[in-house]
């Protein structure tokens, strides 16, 4: 029998049903309908799926619900509500990063993640942070770029 | 003096010590000899009877017993070939004097052992002779498993007869000369094989007798974790001190305390043999994965624990090349980093590795992948990191398997070399040294 789970979604408590060993995407996109975060390749090596737990950015298409506990979950759907997701999304709609999209919600949540870590990454810390996070669109270097404007903000 | 007779002399002393030194490296060694002379035969002990299967399962019937004891001796993982039927055979193995394919145990009358009868299996089991008269390669360990009780392996017998026949003849063997001449392995077996049953020992406790029943006669865990002489059979005088087997490297689980598992916690050893996977110790891969997921997790809790209490005497021997491992967490800032960094290996760790590893060696994900603690990322030699690269892990688990993708197409050897000695450089005490030539030869 599956016992129901409170977990921390974008400062809301939310109530699920949901077998432990569930990931976590499956649990944002399917019960819950937030449908920004996206699956790519469900192996952790795209970074379509990236959330943030407990502040830190996580690949959730493995991260199993059961292991997520206590800690706040914030999705893309509201990353701009807090102040270093803001000015991610300022600079990335400036600098006209995205070309189709799919990755970017990974994108913009890695991002953030690293500026709430490193406030003033230079190249070596963007690409690290960034390194798991593929487009294949190409737009590498328009991320680069507005990850250092939105840094150049704070 | 004459000069003659001293070059004599010389000559004959050279002979004898050429001679110590062969038999030395040959010489049969017991695998349960560090115990002691205490043993005594089955018939005349007074303990619980350590052979047979736990008391749950003491009233079912034949093949059930038969599954379990099948189970334990871990049959399966050698005689099924990847995608192939259960039991049906054609594993390779390969082996210095080339490549051999396990049989078909099903009982298919034709291609398997159908036509077998209790006795043609008891002489396969514990002399390693097949029905035909042939004889087997000590790749089947009927070194250990001659200590199996007659009642145990009639029993496996009857479960296997059980199954479905499978029609299915495994590859020819491809193996060089004179190793393909089986009627040579009957000198290996009279040296190596003892085909005596199992003797329990009346001065040790019950579990400790049940522990090494399951070590000895049925996981029979020598034939990987101990390194083997010239001819090939297990050397005892290095009991359980770790060896390289089919590419991956066993590790050493005497009672050292750096580089064996001395300093591990009985509980830790069960969780272990039990799950594969130890917070702190690391998670179980490659060819110990499979002993776990098709063996060791499936014992009784009982028969967990006795394995524990018989592994804790087994006599410490230091492997000089393993380090304690290191336990303090690396910076999870990646440009953070001691001695050891090197790009290349940073860039793949970056694109196909931190997502789920971390930079700090603790798992974002779970904690079967952190790296901390972990020996593999403790082995100067990094085979087992550049193994798991290659091949990804599977670990078995009730709410779902754990699982790590395999690289080994994704990533050239120089990369994989790359990563393989950044990781252990960043997690781990000693930073490898691994080549892509060694890369290509694990594959």
């Amino acid at each position: 029998m599956l016992q129901p789970r409170t977990l921390q979604i974008n400062g809301e408590a939310r109530t699920v049903t949901a077998p432990d060993d569930m990931p976590l995407l499956w649990v944002l996109r399917d019960i819950l309908g937030l449908t920004g975060t996206k699956f790519g390749c469900g192996i952790a090596q795209c970074g379509a799926c990236t959330v943030h737990v407990g502040g830190a950015a996580v690949r959730s298409c493995l991260l199993p619900v059961g292991a997520v506990g206590a800690r706040p979950v914030t999705t893309i759907e509201r990353v701009g509500e807090t102040e270093a997701g803001a000015r991610v999304q300022d600079a990335w709609l400036e600098l006209e990063v995205v070309q189709c999209g799919y990755c970017q919600s990974g994108q913009i949540m890695s991002a953030t993640a690293l500026l709430n870590r490193i406030p003033k990454p230079d190249d070596a810390d963007i690409d690290a942070a960034m390194a798991g996070n593929i487009c294949r669109c190409g737009t590498y270097i328009r991320i680069r770029d507005a990850i250092k404007r939105a840094a150049a903000r704070a | 003096m004459s000069r003659l007779r001293r070059a004599s002399l010389i000559g004959l002393a050279v002979v004898v010590m050429a001679a110590g030194v062969a038999a030395w490296l040959v010489l049969p060694t017991r695998s349960m000899a560090f115990a002691g002379g205490s043993a005594v035969s089955l018939a005349s002990y007074r303990g619980p009877d350590p052979t047979g299967v736990p008391a749950e399962l003491r009233g079912a019937d034949l093949v059930t017993r038969g599954r379990y004891l099948a189970t334990a001796a871990d049959c399966a993982v050698c005689h099924t070939a990847p995608g192939g039927a259960t039991f049906a055979g054609g594993l390779p193995f390969k082996t210095p004097f080339g490549t051999l394919y396990s049989p078909n145990i099903t009982p298919d009358r034709e291609t398997g052992i159908g036509a077998w009868s209790e006795s043609d299996f008891l002489r396969a089991v514990h002399e390693g002779v097949a029905k035909d008269g042939s004889r087997l390669y000590p790749a089947f360990p009927y070194e250990a498993y001659s200590l199996m009780a007659d009642a145990d392996v009639l029993a496996i017998r009857a479960y296997l007869f059980s199954l479905a026949p499978v029609r299915n003849t495994p590859p020819a063997n491809q193996l060089m000369f004179p190793f393909n001449q089986r009627p040579l392995m009957a000198i290996w077996g009279a040296l190596y094989n003892p085909d005596q049953r199992f003797r329990p020992h009346a001065d040790r406790s019950p579990a400790w007798n049940r522990g090494a029943y399951l070590v000895e006669a049925m996981a029979h865990c020598g034939d990987c974790h101990t390194a083997r002489n010239l001819a090939q059979a297990p050397d005892n005088r290095k009991k359980f001190g770790g060896a390289v087997i089919q590419g991956w490297r066993a590790y050493n689980i005497t009672q050292d305390r750096t580089s064996g598992v001395g300093a591990w916690t009985d509980a830790e050893l069960a969780a272990y043999l039990r799950e594969g996977h130890v917070l702190g110790r690391g998670a179980a891969a490659g060819p110990m994965a499979e002993a776990i997921n098709a063996s060791l997790s499936k014992l009784a809790p009982s028969d967990t624990l006795a394995m524990v209490a018989y592994l804790r005497t087994i006599p410490a021997i230091g492997s000089g090349d393993l380090p304690a491992p290191r336990t303090d967490l690396a910076s999870d800032l990646p440009k953070e980093m001691a001695a050891g960094d090197d790009r290349r290996g940073r860039e793949v760790f970056a694109g196909a590795c931190a997502s789920c590893h971390g930079w700090s060696g603790k798992s974002p994900l779970f904690p079967h992948a952190n790296l901390t603690g972990v020996r593999a990322v403790n082995d100067p030699s990094a085979i087992n990191v550049a193994q798991v690269v290659i091949n990804g892990a599977r670990l078995g688990r009730a709410g779902g398997d754990v699982v790590m993708p395999a690289f080994g197409q994704t990533y050239s050897n120089a990369e994989i070399a790359a990563v393989a000695n950044y990781v252990t450089a960043r997690f781990g005490s000693t930073r490898s040294e691994i080549t892509a030539r060694d890369v290509a030869r694990l594959r």
